[in-house]
């Protein structure tokens, strides 16, 4: 057999960071751009390299499975890794890519395991059957307005039932993710606007309507396990991350690994048995469901210490350096590098590695710089970023997509998130130590469409950095 | 604002003519069905229902997609190095000079004589349901609208935000952009007619339409 190609379809950092695994493990790439993404760094790396071949296709849209196919075969990859977002969880696209007359190997889970682990409503339904404790709620997507008002009459009548004070409930795009399209109502007369705001915002962005509804837990921890596996049967844990440090609209700003650290913290409840427990559910699950990749198991821990499965990502995770940052490889100094063992047992490698094999060592912190205006809602910013400057530390990584030699236009056709820093310190306090100098050392300079500077959330990373671990 | 409107005419009768240049919407494998300087027909019909001229054919994953003329006009430029190549997205393979007609003269005149609500940034916008749902039950009547009026959806790094209407009061004259579509910050979304220039802009719309063709 050839060299194996992949085609990365995916921009952004994300996109970077496969190019790096695939050099690493001598693999040829492709990358995909959209007209709005030409001057993106990614498109560059792979314009630059010198190969026999052509390695940036201008596509009309990422989300076009035809586009990807089709330059599949055209630049004649073997292989599709889809990064986070897009096609990453979508088992349709896993499907038809190992099932075409001229196949090619999805870099990620089995597209049946996509299926039954990809969706919520499904992972609520196996994580009940297999006695792993889920988000009380509906438990498939809603399209009819009578059962939703249903459901949600019955989850504010239980939170009643239990003595909350003030009960809410999330509507939720069931085909959403990344913490885009879901609200919280706190009030049973409010239900029916949010429901169809969110009806309608899950049909324009996903073209699927379905809602589900949960319980809204108020005081919690938002935790995660990453898991790697593989399709020999082998299933691997690098440990827990805390996400809890999110925007306005749920999405991750600031996450640390490990999940919990009661060296530090204090907990009402046995932080370590917490963290036991959700590994040991989350490899229950994985097992059982045949998990052959890498993934994200989410949680959510209550006050009391109660863990509730909430999905489960069957992808390469944004924040998964951190959990690599933190794991060391047979004693090893230099931490794992998860993507490229991603893509290494998607082509059908064994781990290499078993459980004992793996050690951590010290806490890693993530801070995704973003341009947003964290006091008006963390609303978008839109405009050019001319200088973007940050410390060379051997206990710090950054991936961006911005040139740093060129002044960079953000595209108002994806997320504003343009770069990741991960910090990596012998314990949490030097982690945060750290975070803090290399935040005060970065240096973005840009100005908007009426000549005004730059908006970023750099102060609000600052301020939140005290606050990783703590409940 | 009042418009000068025999400037305005003597310049389009100058240069009655917009380049549309024809561009793949996606990538797959281009053949031509025109050549250069030919005469095309766009989309025709009391309903718009009958397609325009063939222009050229894209196959991508063994689908065949017919692409037809949605200008009236004349080829040019056409590029034949790409005939049976794969094509990336976005390339361009001619352009069709169109000879402006009456009702687009007056059309791009509106926008100079209606107050226009301008994209606030390069976006997809939609129109608010509300708006869209008394625009499909009353088209011809026009829908007013007023200050502090929920008119659009602006869609934007992923995230809604929805967009008052700011302006004169008036009747919603003319949507300048289809729900979905990407707009460059700046560009008209909505043409908003104030009862006090309604007679104003039906007399522009008038003198266009008996002189045009003069």
């Amino acid at each position: 057999m050839g060299k194996e190609r992949v085609l990365i379809a995916n921009r952004g950092e994300i996109a970077i960071r496969i190019i790096q695994a695939c050099r690493d493990l001598g693999l040829d790439y492709v990358v995909l751009y959209t007209k709005e993404d030409e001057f993106s760094l990614h498109v560059r790396i792979a314009q630059q390299e010198e190969s026999g071949f052509k390695k940036a296709y201008r596509v009309a849209n990422y989300k076009d499975p035809n586009e990807i196919f089709s330059v599949a075969d055209e630049s004649e990859c073997t292989a599709i890794h889809p990064g986070y977002g897009f096609f990453s969880e979508n088992y349709g696209f896993a499907r038809r890519a190992a099932m075409r007359t001229r196949p090619l190997t999805f870099i990620g889970p089995k597209w049946d395991v996509i299926r039954d682990l990809g969706s919520k409503i499904n992972t609520k339904r196996l994580a009940k059957d297999l006695k792993v404790p889920v988000i009380p709620g509906s438990d498939g997507s809603i399209y009819n307005e009578l059962e939703a008002e249903g459901v949600a009459e019955d989850l504010f009548f239980l939170q009643k039932e239990q003595g909350i004070h003030h009960p809410s409930i999330l509507v939720k795009a069931s085909a959403g993710g990344g913490g885009m399209g879901i609200e919280e109502v706190s009030h049973l007369d409010a239900f029916r606007r949010t429901y169809r705001r969110i009806q309608n915002y899950a049909k324009r962005q996903f073209g699927d309507e379905g809602v589900l509804i949960e319980q809204c837990l108020r005081d919690y921890q938002h935790l995660e396990v990453q898991l790697l596996c593989s399709s020999h049967g082998e299933v691997v844990h690098f440990g827990t991350r805390n996400c809890t440090i999110q925007s306005a609209g749920r999405q991750k700003r600031v996450e640390v690994a490990p999940g919990f650290d009661p060296a530090v913290c204090e907990y009402p409840f046995d932080a370590r048995a917490v963290l036991d427990r959700i590994v040991k559910y989350s490899v229950r699950l994985a097992k059982h469901a045949g998990y052959d990749n890498i993934g994200t198991w989410e949680w959510i821990v209550s006050r009391d210490g109660s863990p509730y499965l909430m999905e489960v990502n069957t992808r390469i995770q944004v924040e998964n350096e951190i959990s690599a940052c933190i794991s060391r490889l047979n004693k090893s100094n230099e931490p794992p590098n998860l993507i490229r063992d991603q893509i290494r047992v998607a082509l059908g490698d064994r781990l290499g590695f078993t459980q004992k094999d793996i050690s951590f060592k010290g806490t890693s912190i993530e801070m995704r710089i973003v341009a947003e205006d964290t006091k008006r809602g963390f609303a978008p910013w839109c405009g050019t970023i001319t200088r973007f400057d940050y410390p060379d530390e051997p206990w710090a990584r950054l991936y961006s997509h911005v040139p740093r030699d060129t002044p960079y236009k953000i595209p108002t056709e994806y997320d504003p998130n343009f770069a990741l820093a991960i910090i990596w310190g012998r314990d949490t306090e030097q982690a945060k130590e750290r975070a803090r100098q290399f935040r005060n050392r970065t240096i973005i300079e840009g100005k908007g469409a009426k000549d005004e500077s730059i908006i970023t959330n750099l102060e609000y990373l600052n301020d939140r950095i005290d606050d990783v671990l703590q409940f | 604002m009042d418009i000068n409107l025999n400037d305005l005419l003597r310049r389009y009768r100058s240069h009655p003519f917009e380049d549309y240049p024809v561009v793949t919407p996606h990538t797959g494998v281009v053949f031509l069905k025109v050549k250069e300087g030919q005469t095309v027909k766009g989309p025709g019909g009391e309903w718009l229902h009958r397609p325009g001229t063939l222009l050229y054919v894209i196959e991508r994953e063994r689908n065949v997609k017919r692409m037809t003329a949605l200008w009236s006009g004349q080829v040019s430029g056409i590029r034949l190095d790409i005939e049976g190549q794969f094509v990336e997205a976005g390339e361009l393979l001619f352009s069709i000079r169109h000879q402006l007609d009456k009702e687009e003269i007056i059309d791009r005149i509106l926008t100079q004589v209606l107050y226009i609500l301008p994209a606030p940034q390069r976006a997809r916008y939609f129109l608010a349901p509300e708006i869209s749902a008394k625009l499909e039950q009353k088209p011809k009547e026009g829908v007013s609208v007023e200050s502090g009026d929920d008119v659009l959806i602006m869609s934007l790094m992923k995230r809604d935000t929805v967009i008052s209407y700011e302006g004169v009061p008036g009747a919603l004259y003319k949507v300048c952009f289809k729900s979905g579509d990407t707009v460059e910050q700046g560009s008209p979304l909505l043409g908003i007619c104030s009862p006090d220039k309604l007679r104003y802009v039906q007399k522009v719309i008038q003198r266009i339409r008996t002189e045009w063709e003069k």
